[in-house]
């Protein structure tokens, strides 16, 4: 009896003590936030979440110069580039303010007066030089799209010399990378930069979250918000929780499924057209991928239109080739395989890939038609459409074996790893058709992963390389992508919608069709 | 003294009545795996898009996944790999840890030694954390899953089988059949098993239900059943960010594991009081 006494006084002590708990939180944390509350009144806090910002995505800091890091330095506001994009991915002077292409290979360009980096010092020629120098020495793709010669500095004004005609030159300098910083004041070793944007980093914790505050000195505008933390979310569910309790902000990578509980006025979604792309590189050195027949029955055994309006919640567009339909040489002016099941199989029969065994698997030469799909799980789409592509390509005969892995980046580049990658990519970042070809199909190209060569497409890159004439590269564009398309070196499913939402106080945040711009000067919280 | 007498007997029979109870339950259960392909109303893994995130109604009476597969196939399918693959883990754990728990129990020495601070290794581990660390290294599947808990969770069966015939082989019967001229083998098939095997059972009965969530854990984490395979802790995982929009893609797998997990705890619960009728007793005489 007495034991009975005491173990129910114990449980009411434990439920006191955890009442008692929660009380004194909400009241410490008031008593907390209170003397607060009124520098924070005068303050003006932004917390952005994002999926992406993180080492996986090649994003482990903010230095342009390192791998990708120059994304979230564009996107989060700390530096800028000497060039930008409009909304219709024309482009525009940022902080060069002219340009003058004096012949093939020399660009001079005048630069923007009374610009300063956050660390003080005026952005002048020899600063820029300084920068682009740095870049062509250090980051590969860099080196391999602006072939850089020499760099003269004079006052504010720069004189590029190439050592090949370099027609993209200014659309490849709205690039992530191209953002100019001082190099004076270096990378600190958290990989923090000092720009000309409107807010200046103070603190990098990589994978974890940036720090943000005004640059007071901002030369092209005011910026509204005090101080900004920008939080590494990798987890799409995660992210979806932050934003409804309120703490972050805003988001960019949420998860389509999440959709639904934002489309109110509580929030604000801001969405466009991207030339990001869902997309399958063709490993060339695969046995099974280097047969076209498999190549052409994978091109036949997606079915985009369903992953669009099932999997991505009508979130995207069902893609042909590399670019999207806002461009003149993307959309429909390339022919691409359509979804046809019926017609993949007859495909392999006609290649001689055959279910002798009856176990639901084609062979040839006794070899099984087993697809061993690379994708990688940041991207939440990724998963769920090699999930749909295993069920179809199983019925065509295929076995679809999936290793959705953060650590794709180094399997992709052993080509005995894998037959196709499926990756998600801007193809045309800076405007300009030529970006994707030089990144992803050359044989001198950075991320010519499945080491796909067509003598064909070096002609027609080579051509590009030296033609000046907008139109002209369009058309060029065009053939380009038919004959990688003919070849089914690759298959394009989806272009995206790229969206971010935020609460409905927060205005400015607009998303571009670049993917580049997020936090600007605009950026408020009203 | 007979109205105690009675009232035990009383307590007995609702005992083994709940006994027969969680008994059927877990036999339909294991059965309802056992078929789950004639049982399945539709193939579990045939895909629709068009039917994508259908609501619970008729025909998919729980609803559809993002691709269109029904959930009550793909639970019920799922039961096949989540309630055999923790049968199979109890299986493995305990045959391995009562084998090696015996031997080191009866014959101690050296190997006892040995083996009980590789055990000693084992427990120091966090168990789901260590198997989350195997799992990744031997890869995704639910096999590697099984391996991985099976590493980490046979000391607890050695311990106990161990503890077990130290205090049996000192009993007298053991005594006489080894005077008796019995061999070591026979003496620990024959007398030592048989009277250590009843608390070994409830333990291995007790831990299917902690077997399989720990089993669904390392799915739900992408280290064990890989997709297209239904298993119950990956389906919760690959649902998870629909919780608050579509929220059948993940409780109803969510509750299947609940249900199974319970079963097989009352079932073990009670086959406890059942076996050892003393300890309800001493509950009986505390209240």
């Amino acid at each position: 009896m007495k034991k009975r006494v005491f173990s129910r006084l114990l449980a009411l002590g434990l439920a006191l003590t955890v009442l008692a708990g929660c009380g004194n939180n909400q009241e410490t944390t008031q008593q907390k936030t209170d003397p607060s509350q009124e520098a924070s009144a005068e303050k003006k806090t932004f917390v952005f979440g994002d999926t992406t910002f993180n080492a996986e995505n090649g994003i482990a800091d903010i230095n342009p110069h390192n791998n990708s890091g120059g994304w979230a330095c564009i996107r989060y506001g700390v530096g800028e580039t000497l060039f930008r994009l409009t909304d219709s991915m024309e482009l525009e002077p940022w902080l060069a303010k002219s340009y003058e292409r004096v012949d093939e290979n020399t660009w001079v360009l005048t630069l923007q007066d009374g610009v300063t980096f956050t660390s003080g010092r005026a952005m002048d020629g020899e600063a820029v030089k300084e920068c682009l120098e740095a870049l062509a020495d250090t980051h590969v793709r860099a080196a391999g799209d602006l072939h850089i010669q020499e760099i003269t500095a004079s006052g504010q004004t720069v004189t590029i010399k190439t050592e090949v005609p370099v027609p993209a030159l200014l659309n490849y300098l709205t690039d992530p990378y191209g953002c100019i910083i001082d190099m004076e004041a270096g990378v600190s070793p958290e990989g923090i930069v000092s720009g000309t944007g409107p807010y200046e980093a103070v603190s990098l914790v990589t994978d974890t979250s940036l720090s943000l505050v005004k640059n007071e000195n901002y030369w092209n505008g005011d910026p509204r918000i005090d101080e900004i933390t920008v939080r590494t979310i990798s987890d799409g569910d995660t992210l979806t929780m932050a934003l409804q309790s309120g703490e972050i902000d805003a988001a960019y990578g949420m998860p389509y499924a999440s959709y639904p509980l934002f489309e109110n006025d509580a929030y604000t979604i801001s969405g466009c057209a991207t030339s990001r792309v869902f997309f399958g590189t063709m490993n060339f050195e695969s046995e099974i991928t280097s047969d076209p027949a498999v190549r052409r029955a994978i091109a036949m055994g997606i079915d985009k239109d369903s992953f669009v309006e099932v999997l991505l919640g009508g979130n995207g567009y069902p893609a042909t080739g590399v670019f999207p339909d806002n461009f003149s040489f993307g959309g429909d002016s390339v022919t691409a395989e359509t979804y046809d099941p019926e017609g993949a199989k007859q495909v392999l029969e006609a290649a001689g890939w055959v279910d002798a065994d009856g176990d639901g698997v084609r062979e040839k030469d006794g070899k099984k038609l087993v697809l061993r799909w690379l994708t990688y799980p940041s991207r939440q789409e990724l998963p769920l459409l090699a999930e749909a592509a295993q069920d179809i390509l199983g019925k065509i005969g295929f076995r679809v074996e999936v290793n959705s892995t953060a650590d794709h980046g180094r399997i992709c580049a052993d080509p005995d790893a894998w037959d196709i990658y499926v990756s998600a990519m801007v193809t045309a970042p800076t405007g300009d058709p030529e970006y994707f070809f030089t990144y992803h199909c050359l044989d001198a190209s950075s991320s010519n992963d499945g080491h796909y060569h067509s003598d064909r497409l070096e002609e027609l890159a080579a051509q590009m390389a030296r033609t000046f004439d907008t139109e002209e590269r369009s058309r060029l564009a065009i053939q380009m992508q038919q004959t990688i398309l003919d070849d089914n070196a690759y298959v394009f499913c989806s272009h995206l919608r790229m969206s971010m939402i935020s609460r409905a106080n927060v205005t400015g945040l607009t998303a571009h069709p670049s993917d580049y711009y997020e936090i600007t000067a605009d950026l408020d919280i009203v | 003294m007979t109205g105690k007498r009675y009232g035990r007997e009383r307590k007995r029979d609702r005992v083994r009545i709940r006994l027969w109870i969680f008994g059927i339950l877990a036999a339909a259960l294991v059965l309802a795996a056992f078929f789950s392909r004639q049982l399945c109303p539709f193939d579990p893994d045939a895909q629709n898009l068009s039917m994508a995130l259908e609501p619970p109604g008729f025909p998919h009476l729980l609803g559809t996944d993002r691709f269109g597969r029904d959930m009550l196939s793909r639970i019920i399918a799922g039961a096949r790999v989540s309630v055999f693959s923790a049968l199979a883990l109890v299986a493995v754990i305990t045959a391995t840890g009562t084998v090696l728990g015996v031997i080191c129990g009866y014959f101690g020495g050296l190997a006892d030694a040995v083996m009980m601070r590789i055990s000693d290794i084992c427990l120091a581990f966090p168990g789901l954390v260590a198997a989350m660390g195997i799992a990744a290294v031997l890869g995704g599947g639910i096999q590697n899953a099984v391996i991985a808990l099976a590493v980490v969770s046979w000391p607890k069966y050695a311990r106990l089988a161990r503890s077990q015939t130290l205090a049996v082989r000192e009993e007298p019967y053991v005594a006489a059949a080894r005077l008796a001229g019995g061999r070591p083998g026979q003496i620990l098939i024959r007398h030592v098993l048989p009277n250590i095997a009843g608390s070994i059972l409830v333990t291995a009965l007790l831990d299917i239900g902690t077997m399989m969530m720990e089993t669904a854990a390392l799915s739900f984490l992408g280290l064990g059943a890989q997709p297209p395979t239904a298993e119950w802790g990956s389906m919760m995982s690959d649902g998870r960010s629909m919780l608050q929009t579509y929220p059948w893609v993940v409780l109803t797998p969510g509750g299947a594991i609940f249900l199974s997990v319970a079963i097989f705890n009352l079932l073990g619960d009670t086959l406890r009081d059942y076996l050892d009728p003393r300890r309800l007793w001493k509950k009986e005489e505390r209240i």
